[in-house]
């Protein structure tokens, strides 16, 4: 039987097998849960009223799987101890349509596993370096806007 | 000693190369290395607004760095503007 407390933190290439969902609930399957909690982000086709036909995802690896570690160890922490979480980012130019971030928690209810997996993807977007550049049908591209670090011990 | 800083993000626009070398003196913190990359921008970026150097947070690759806290013994460091990943 696998452990009641995981954590798997992957980078992986656009479309890889990482980012499938099923692969996601897999590992946070346990016999003793009753309770799993799914988030798949896409691209989507529209941004600001703008036409996008791409979205290019810059990332620094070993501190992104670092900052996802940390983000989970939290919820374990602050929610239960009791908890297996899965984060993968997709590394790469994605499509629209495509996956760019897969999170998935499991435990022994619902309620730990909604708080955990909502806590584990606002810090993948708030706080793992990570950088979102938009392609828009028009050719042009732009790095959207993000979050400064400075606070969180860069200043 | 001789920076080697990554680059990501919008910083990727302002060179071809990924990664940026930078001088400070041996012992230095994290705040002596942004005020070279400030010196650095201003003479060699002008795309590099200014709000973008403030927003930046400096790191190694196991964590986000202080201003006061001494540079890496290998000299390796990332730059991290704004985050905007998920």
């Amino acid at each position: 039987m696998p452990d009641i407390a995981a954590i798997r933190a992957l980078v992986a290439a656009p479309r890889d097998a990482a980012l499938d969902p099923a692969r996601a609930l897999d590992f946070v399957s346990h016999q003793e849960f009753g309770g799993q909690a799914l988030f798949v982000g896409r691209v989507r086709r529209h941004n600001h009223g703008r036409d996008v036909v791409a979205v290019e995802y810059d990332l620094f690896e070993p501190l992104a799987r670092a900052t996802f570690e940390a983000i989970a160890r939290e919820s374990l922490a602050d929610v239960t101890p009791e908890l297996r979480v899965y984060v993968a980012h997709a590394h790469g130019r994605l499509d629209v349509g495509d996956i760019a971030v897969v999170v998935a928690a499991g435990s022994r209810h619902r309620e730990e596993a909604f708080r955990a997996c909502r806590a584990v993807i606002e810090g993948v977007k708030h706080r793992a370096p990570i950088w979102k550049r938009e392609h828009y049908l028009d050719g042009s591209s732009e790095w959207s806007e993000g979050c400064s670090l400075c606070g969180e011990g860069g200043k | 000693m001789k920076l080697q800083v990554q680059l990501f993000g919008p910083y990727r626009d302002f060179q071809p190369q990924p990664v940026l070398e930078l001088d400070v003196a041996d012992g230095a913190t994290v705040a002596a290395a942004r005020a070279a990359l400030a010196a650095h921008a201003a003479a060699r970026w002008p795309a590099c607004a200014p709000g973008l150097l403030r927003s930046t947070a400096f790191a190694s690759e196991h964590a986000l760095l202080r201003d006061g806290d001494r540079l890496p013994a290998d000299g390796r460091i990332a730059l991290i503007p704004p985050v905007n990943g998920g």
